[in-house]
């Protein structure tokens, strides 16, 4: 896949563009953080972020890693096709007990689909792309997220990607838009060879566990209203995983307000197994930002989460500290407790520099 | 035979546009903005609704199968900021929000247009280009698709207003 991404950027023909005389001529923009870098004769734009983590959490020694370091790609071909891709390296460099380390740093495609646009409220997209199951997993760039850690909510339950096609888009649904998602993956036939979604992926956490997809098939709607100041959300999954090899059916809702004076969002899912020796998994969290001055915010989540593997039931209570320094550039520093949350969220202080570029 | 000048004609396309789209009359002190595509391109409806999601990238493909490009002015330009306000009806850091994760998603907002002028040639030049103009900068290269209500002033001056658009 990462020699299928090379090709697709020398094809592409990077060269920066040359300004266009004339004032009906696109204007180039000047380059802005968080808003990428476009060349309009190869329709192109390239991006990504990258985020420098410091961790000290219980029974762990205390680290500064560069986590991700993430790029994207998009390209128009022609007037229907898009493609998009995000390569990303992970675990670049991290420094814990006066040691620096590379750890396990490895660069894998996060994304790689193209788009077909078919008609005014039908994409379909066919590679590897984020499943559709909350808002979180879709928009989870850290610059875009208000805290360190992601909740278990997000991950424990089913894989962050799948491969194979979907249809999405955008239709008007009572006066107010309806966004929707419907994927069929065959991650067993496409990406046999990867296995590296991680179940728990909070820094300290048990990595042992994997969810990737065997098959899938799912959905999910997300409605807008009050002038998109709320969005309430419903996913659908029903899938098998690799290891343990079992087929699950999960439901997900969620929802975010965006009020006057704070935010509220949420996420909840419950999943149940076809082998009655698994029992069900289930869990959800609650958010709030609320603005303390300019750009800096006080974040609140409380969490609850019943996992299944391990089967034990935890919290996780996390107060933040999240400032826009300017656009593109978010610094944020969490602390971050709970009850029974050791091996899968494990309490302490993170804090976290994140740049969209 | 006389030819009517390419403004009257515009304004008299405007005028039967602005019966077929709008029924409403401007009110007193109220401004509107008119929606213009290419003369060129086949004559499609609008409705807010849909302008609305075209201008936030979430409808790509018009009603006849175009690829659909909005354009907007500089950010900070009157008219761009009462169009988006009229609009898209979000708060700033809502709508910076909104870009920022659709640009996760490799989505970027409408691309950028220095004037009005620029936008009429624009539009007028490139087929599934949709862009806004005050109604005096509409002419024969163009036509005005809907006609959008401003309820509020326009802040601040702009050199591009029409003669008789209500400034501060």
């Amino acid at each position: 896949m990462i020699a299928a991404w090379l090709v697709l950027i020398a094809l592409a023909g990077i060269c920066p563009a040359r300004a266009a005389s004339g004032d009906a001529a696109w204007q180039t923009q000047p380059y802005q953080l968080g808003q990428g870098l476009y060349f309009p004769q190869q329709r192109l734009r390239i991006g990504g972020y990258a985020n420098l983590h410091y961790y000290d959490v219980r029974d762990h020694r205390t680290t500064l890693a560069v986590n991700d370091l993430s790029l994207f790609l998009t390209k128009d071909i022609g007037t229907r096709w898009k493609l998009f891709t995000e390569v990303e390296a992970s675990n670049v460099l991290a420094a814990n007990g006066g040691q620096s380390t590379r750890r396990d740093a490895d660069i894998d495609v996060e994304r790689l689909y193209v788009d077909y646009l078919t008609h005014q409220g039908i994409t379909l997209r066919f590679g590897k792309f984020l499943t559709p199951v909350g808002q979180w997993n879709l928009i989870h760039a850290d610059p875009l997220v208000w805290t360190v850690s992601r909740p278990l909510v997000t991950t424990a339950a089913f894989s962050e990607h799948a491969t194979g096609a979907m249809m999405l888009g955008t239709v008007t649904f009572l006066h107010h838009d309806l966004d929707y998602w419907l994927f069929a993956d065959d991650s067993k036939s496409l990406e046999p060879a990867r296995n590296r979604d991680l179940a728990y992926d909070a820094f300290g956490a048990d990595s042992s566990l994997r969810n990737n997809f065997q098959h899938a098939v799912g959905g999910r709607v997300l409605y807008h209203m009050l002038d998109d100041r709320l969005s309430v959300g419903a996913s659908y999954l029903d899938y098998a995983i690799r290891q343990p090899n079992q087929r699950y059916r999960l439901v997900g809702l969620d929802f975010s307000w965006s009020g006057e004076h704070f935010n509220l969002s949420g996420e909840g899912i419950h999943r149940t197994s076809a082998g009655a020796d698994v029992p069900a998994e289930y869990g959800g969290f609650l958010q709030t930002e609320i603005p303390l001055a300019q750009r800096l915010y006080l974040v609140g989540r409380y969490e609850h989460y019943r996992s299944s593997i391990p089967p034990q039931s935890t919290t996780v209570r996390i107060v933040a500290l999240n400032f826009h320094l300017q656009p593109g550039i978010v610094l944020k520093l969490e602390r971050r407790d709970g009850a029974n949350n050791t091996r899968l969220s494990p309490s302490g202080w993170l804090a976290a520099v994140a740049v969209l570029f | 035979m006389t030819h009517p000048r390419p403004r009257l004609l515009a304004a008299l396309i405007l005028q039967g546009t602005l019966l077929l789209t709008d029924s409403m009359p401007a009110l007193a002190g109220e401004t509107q903005v008119a929606v213009i595509v290419s003369s060129r391109a086949p004559r499609v409806a609008f409705d807010r609704a849909m302008l609305r999601a075209i201008y936030l990238k979430k409808i790509f493909i018009g009603q006849n199968g175009r690829r659909l490009i909005p354009v907007n002015l500089p950010p900070g330009n009157p008219l761009r900021d009462a169009f988006s306000h009229a609009l898209i009806d979000m708060r700033d850091a809502q709508l910076q929000e909104y870009w920022n994760r659709q640009y996760f998603q490799g989505i970027s907002p409408p691309y950028v247009l220095g004037s009005q002028k620029a936008v009429v040639r624009f539009v007028a030049g490139t087929p599934g280009a949709i862009g806004y103009v005050w109604p005096c900068h509409v002419d024969s290269s163009v036509h005005a698709v809907l006609m959008i209500s401003l309820p509020t002033p326009v802040a601040g001056p702009d050199p591009e207003a029409c003669p008789a658009n209500p400034q501060p």
